[in-house]
């Protein structure tokens, strides 16, 4: 909301600095986001009398002209033909800014010094509606008796300051010159100047003419016309250009232009319509039949549907309501009567039309942001006011005014100290009957009992609360004490057991040198061909959003990997040449499609990590450790996953054998999606199966203080069988002597018969409460070897 | 005979003086004390000696035989520890090499200032509280006294799956579905990704936020203060003031916006602050008492507090950081910056 100071000023007396102004603006609760000063546009430019035209010695079209500024007299040389002794102009002296940001310097032309430029109507950003004159091709002359050596800013009104305000959408009514008065009245201390509303009639009824028809108060809550004959359309006055100017509204006519200032002022839309225009003298607000058309004021044609609400005649549609008139039936030229509308629409409507039409104005954007039942009056009288003081039309007698119901003010009664139970501090009663009395409240004092009847244009105000709020922001939040929750019960935080266990495992990867990673839960559905998933794969089952920022952000992942994958990917692409990654992340997982209820989110775990020194075991060796942390059980089995290297993949199987997860190499052909040719390794681990499983330990195992004895066993086996099924064999004949086994080397190559290969596994005994003897460890071991024999694993001869 | 032992007595010392290794020591000690060593030969010949003379003589020789042991002893040990000296300076490093580089992990930066803002809440007895991101719009918007009609709920703020459902603009959505299951008093904290369809240096269409609840009977203003210095002061410096400027937000009220004073300039004006010596770091108020009665909370007997703090915004203003997008790059050289 951009508000003029001089708007504001014919409500308000300001008597500080804009700066100050702001500040108190702020301090009630409206942000300011710039103080502009008109005059920062235009700089050093200043008003000169031509007091003598010199030819130039080496130009003929240049003119050097001698400028007397009252201060000192200047040469300036310049190519326009319009000048002569005696015109005033605007003179723009070394180191002016014109309106456009360019910079002028005094500098030589053709040998003579030229110490200034005088100016044209476009340098100042002015036309002829703005000042006579400043259309014509040349320099700008201004009047005769323009006083000299003055800021030009000055002479052409180039002098406002304007506060660009940005205003909470609870506050509907302070998009307006006068609810930003109002605040600031309230907030300095000031008197609030009502508008003037006043105007003449004729007797003429508008009522005997035309009849308004509302088939929605729903939609349209309450409309508002009146009538104005024997119009005169021709330009608005300065000052109303220069203040529409000065918000971003082209000045067009008078009529066109009071709606636009009463919207500046009021907050309240207004519409005028060519009266002769409308067919039947009846106005219709009603819905559009689907495939109607109406071209707008913007001369395009619009198609509508039953969702668009229009302001219609007997037979066509005259305006799409609240966001633009229709062409052929707004105030022109030949405009001799008008109908003024004042009218309320329904935000919602008003925003969704606007949307689906692509079509907005100033008058859709304040129906959008809320108007209130107040200002439909208040805007209307107010064009009225002013059409009739500058006798642009005559107003006609009647008001026609549909209306869903009477609104009456709203009233809260409370006791003064529920006031001061919201803040925690205790405001005097006269104190907050004072501030709200000045928010234009009216307070009804009985004893403690406050009676509050709220203005109608404060719709956000019904409740404790908002009195409250409205005390506290012109009583000054500086005066709350801070306090920590002192009249309150003392409750048991923390985190929960499945949030610590979180924290131990994130601890436990850090300490592995993980970094952990966040990447977008929305993924591109075209993940899924890079990872190779076949087409009938349950993790295509994605949630699409329906308006994503683009395909690559447009479904919810139902797996970590493939971002895991991209983060590698642009960290080789960088030159990093090696990493460990985790993310902590929730997946999306659809119970049906198109999603009926919320999907389930489930958390999982995903790693990463490339370089020299990585590979399947070292990252298995972390999970490992993560399992061990946790007291989780777990085994591997070789996986089928589309995406990991078919030798060196595994799927992580739970304690019944169920999937938890899987850990291996990328494909290498997933690799290439992604322009790389490092081998990547990732696991994915669901993290509620790591919550639900882990092992809180309780009690503890006694520890021998015995000495114990170590075996090694170097095996020959096949080379297919897997050394988990020599470790379970040991492990199943080695009795609760058995203590500890852990293979330390495996060998394949020339010194071993092809088809085998050498496993070496380190055995640990020991026993509670003795020493153990070479026989009895020797009989354990005799029992495992005849149980190694049965998957063709023997003793390596020396 | 007393000559003998005298002689005796001076080579030894002067041996043992002399010897400069272990085995120079043992050399020594078999030359003069071993069996067939100068002492005990000397020992050995005390029966050529007169009788009466020998009790005298024997003493001497005894003497002398403690004197050289006790020389040897004591220079043995001095060799000992000369030759270990030695050998620990032979052993010496270069202590400013560095071998097996593998380095600690961290977590990401976002996850860190979430850890630090939940334990300064933990503290003050707050429970840490997780929520759909894929939400029902009662959740994110109605519940929160956000009706339809709203401008906060246009289509160009939420990505929507359909009418109904959509990602949740705000971690607010778990304070009504906290008070739908919980009874007061309640004192929450939820971090967690958040969604909104806007991509720049200053905007992710993912992010986080950090929202704070509570609710008890006798909640004020003065509370909510209070507990956003303790915030303030723990997670920025001990010398962070907070200031509260009225403001608006649907559910509630009054609504506050929270400034900092600048964490660079303390307040005197930089360009951080653009010279206001203040930031902007989150919104919060008094709970709209229709918020509480949606879900179900007596208003008349309870109230509320609540906050909502953008994660990012925290971290940016904390460590400097530039541009929003360098947290979702995941370059290890930016994460390895937060340790």
């Amino acid at each position: 909301m951009k508000a003029p100071i001089s708007w504001l000023k014919d409500f308000v007396d300001i008597e500080i600095s804009p700066q100050e102004l702001a500040d108190k603006l702020v301090s009630c609760g409206f942000e300011i986001e710039e103080i502009i000063y008109q005059k920062d546009k235009i700089k050093n430019v200043v008003t000169g009398k031509i007091i003598n035209i010199n030819k130039h010695p080496n130009a003929d079209k240049l003119l050097p002209c001698e400028i007397d500024t009252a201060k000192e007299k200047i040469t300036v040389i310049t190519a326009a033909q319009n000048v002569k002794v005696g015109d005033i102009v605007p003179l723009a002296l070394d180191g002016a800014q014109l309106a456009n940001g360019k910079k002028i310097k005094a500098g030589e032309l053709r040998g003579i010094l030229s110490q200034g430029m005088m100016c044209s109507g476009e340098d100042l950003d002015l036309t002829e509606n703005d000042y006579a004159g400043a259309g014509v091709y040349g320099i700008l002359i201004l009047h005769k008796d323009t006083p000299l050596g003055a800021d030009i800013n000055d002479i052409i009104g180039n002098d406002d300051v304007i506060l660009d305000i940005s205003v909470t959408t609870n506050r509907q009514d302070c998009n307006s010159i006068i609810g930003i008065a109002r605040e600031i009245a309230a907030v300095t201390d000031k008197k609030f100047i009502a508008p003037d509303l006043s105007f003449n009639k004729v007797a003429e009824s508008v009522c005997d003419k035309l009849s308004v028809e509302v088939a929605d108060y729903n939609l349209c809550h309450r409309y508002m016309a009146m009538g104005i004959k024997d119009v005169i359309i021709e330009q608005s006055p300065q000052i109303i250009k220069k203040r529409l100017k000065a918000v971003g509204i082209r000045p067009i006519n008078n009529i066109v232009d009071v709606t636009n200032y009463v919207l500046i002022e009021t907050g309240q839309p207004l519409h005028a319509f060519d009266f002769d225009l409308l067919e039947g003298g009846k106005i219709i607000v009603r819905t559009a039949e689907q495939g109607e058309k109406i071209t707008a004021l913007d001369g395009k044609e619009y198609a509508l549907d039953k969702d668009n609400l229009l302001i219609c005649d007997i037979n066509k549609p005259v305006a799409v309501a609240g966001i633009m008139g229709g062409e052929f039936s707004s105030v022109n030229q030949k405009t001799k009567t008008i109908a003024l509308e004042s009218a309320n629409f329904a935000r919602d409507s008003v925003r969704r039309t606007s949307r689906k039409l692509n079509l907005r104005s100033d008058s859709s954007q304040r129906f959008e942001k809320g108007v209130d039942f107040y200002s439909q009056e208040l805007g209307l009288y107010r064009a009225l006011s002013i059409i009739d003081k500058y006798g642009w039309g005559k107003i006609m007698d009647g008001v026609i005014d549909k209306k869903q119901a009477e609104i009456s003010n709203k009233e809260i009664v409370c006791d003064y100290s529920e006031i001061n139970k919201v803040l925690g501090i205790s405001v005097d009663k006269d104190i907050i009957v004072d501030i709200l009395r000045k928010l234009n409240f009216s307070v009804n004092l009985d004893g403690n009992k406050l009676t509050v009847t709220i203005p109608l244009y404060r719709i956000d105000v019904d409740g404790i609360n908002d009195l409250a709020e409205e005390v506290i922001r012109i009583y000054g939040y500086k005066h709350l004490v801070p306090t920590l929750l002192i009249n309150t019960q003392m409750v048991r935080g923390g985190k929960s057991a499945a949030q610590k266990l979180t924290d131990k495992i994130k601890a436990a990867l850090i300490a592995h040198g993980f970094y952990e990673t966040i990447s977008y839960s929305f993924i591109s559905p075209k993940a899924f061909d890079a990872l190779r998933l076949p087409n009938d794969h349950a993790l295509r089952k994605t949630i699409k959003l329906r308006n994503p920022l683009g395909e690559d952000y447009s479904v919810m992942r139902t797996t970590l990997c493939y971002s895991m994958i991209k983060t590698m990917a642009s960290n080789i692409t960088r030159g990093n040449k090696q990493a460990r990654f985790f993310e902590f992340a929730k997946t999306y997982l659809p119970d049906s499609l198109p999603l009926s209820g919320l999907p389930v989110e489930e958390y999982y775990l995903c790693t990463g990590v490339y370089g020299d020194n990585e590979d399947f075991y070292t990252l298995k060796n972390v999970w490992e450790d993560i399992f061990d942390t946790l007291g989780i059980e777990r085994d591997y089995a070789l996986s089928d996953i589309s995406y990991l290297h078919p030798g060196r993949g595994a799927a992580i199987l739970g304690k019944n054998g169920e999937k938890i997860g899987y850990i291996g190499e990328v494909l290498p052909d997933v690799c290439k999606e992604f322009d790389i040719d490092k081998r990547l390794y990732v696991a994915e681990i669901s993290h509620k199966y790591l919550i639900d499983n882990a092992k809180v330990v309780y009690g503890y195992k006694p520890i021998s203080r015995y000495q114990g004895c170590e075996r090694d066993l170097a095996l020959l086996m096949p080379k297919e069988t897997p050394v988990k099924d020599v470790l379970n064999i040991i492990r199943a004949n080695g009795t609760d002597l058995l203590e500890d086994c852990e293979v330390f080397d495996v060998y394949e190559g020339s010194r071993i018969p092809t088809g085998l290969k050498s496993v070496a596994v380190n055995l640990s005994f020991r026993h509670l409460s003795r020493t153990l003897t070479d026989e009895e460890i020797n009989l354990v071991i005799d029992n495992i070897l005849k149980g190694l024999a049965a998957i063709n694993a023997h003793l390596r001869q020396a | 005979m007393q000559e003998k032992i005298k002689e005796i007595l001076t080579k030894a010392k002067q041996r043992i003086l002399d010897a400069d290794s272990m085995q120079l020591i043992n050399e020594i000690r078999v030359r003069f004390l071993g069996k067939n060593g100068e002492i005990t030969a000397l020992l050995k010949s005390l029966k050529d000696a007169p009788a009466d003379q020998r009790p005298k003589l024997g003493k001497l020789i005894n003497d002398l035989r403690g004197e050289v042991e006790t020389i040897l002893i004591e220079h043995e040990k001095n060799i000992a520890e000369r030759e270990k000296q030695k050998k620990l300076k032979e052993e010496r490093i270069d202590i400013t090499l560095s071998k097996n580089n593998r380095k600690i992990g961290a977590l990401h930066p976002l996850n860190k200032v979430i850890r630090d803002i939940c334990y300064i809440f933990i503290g003050l007895g707050f429970e840490v509280k997780d929520g759909p991101e894929v939400e029902l719009d009662y959740y994110n918007f109605e519940g929160l006294n956000i009706p339809a009609d709203h401008p906060a709920r246009d289509e160009q703020d939420t990505f929507y799956i359909n009418d109904n459902i959509l990602l949740r603009t705000q971690t607010s959505a778990v304070q009504v579905r906290t008070m739908e299951e919980q009874k007061p008093p309640i004192r929450i904290v939820c971090p967690g990704k958040v969604y909104r369809p806007d991509d720049d240096a200053s905007h992710s269409p993912m992010f986080h936020q950090i929202e704070g609840l509570v609710v008890d009977e006798n909640i004020t203003l003065c509370d909510l203060q209070g507990l956003l210095d303790a915030f303030a002061q723990e997670f920025f410096s001990s010398v962070t003031k907070t200031r509260l400027r009225p403001s608006f937000f649907p559910f509630t009220e009054p609504s506050v916006e929270v400034d900092l004073s600048c964490v660079m300039c303390g307040g005197k004006g930089c360009s951080l602050c653009k010279g206001t010596g203040w930031i902007e770091l989150l919104g919060a108020g008094v709970v709209n008492p229709r918020v509480l009665e949606y879900s179900g909370i007596d208003s008349k007997k309870y109230s509320g507090l609540a906050f909502g703090l953008g994660v990012e915004r925290a971290a940016m203003i904390k460590y400097g950081i530039p541009d929003i997008r360098l947290f979702f790059e995941n370059d290890i050289r930016f994460l390895k910056q937060y340790r």
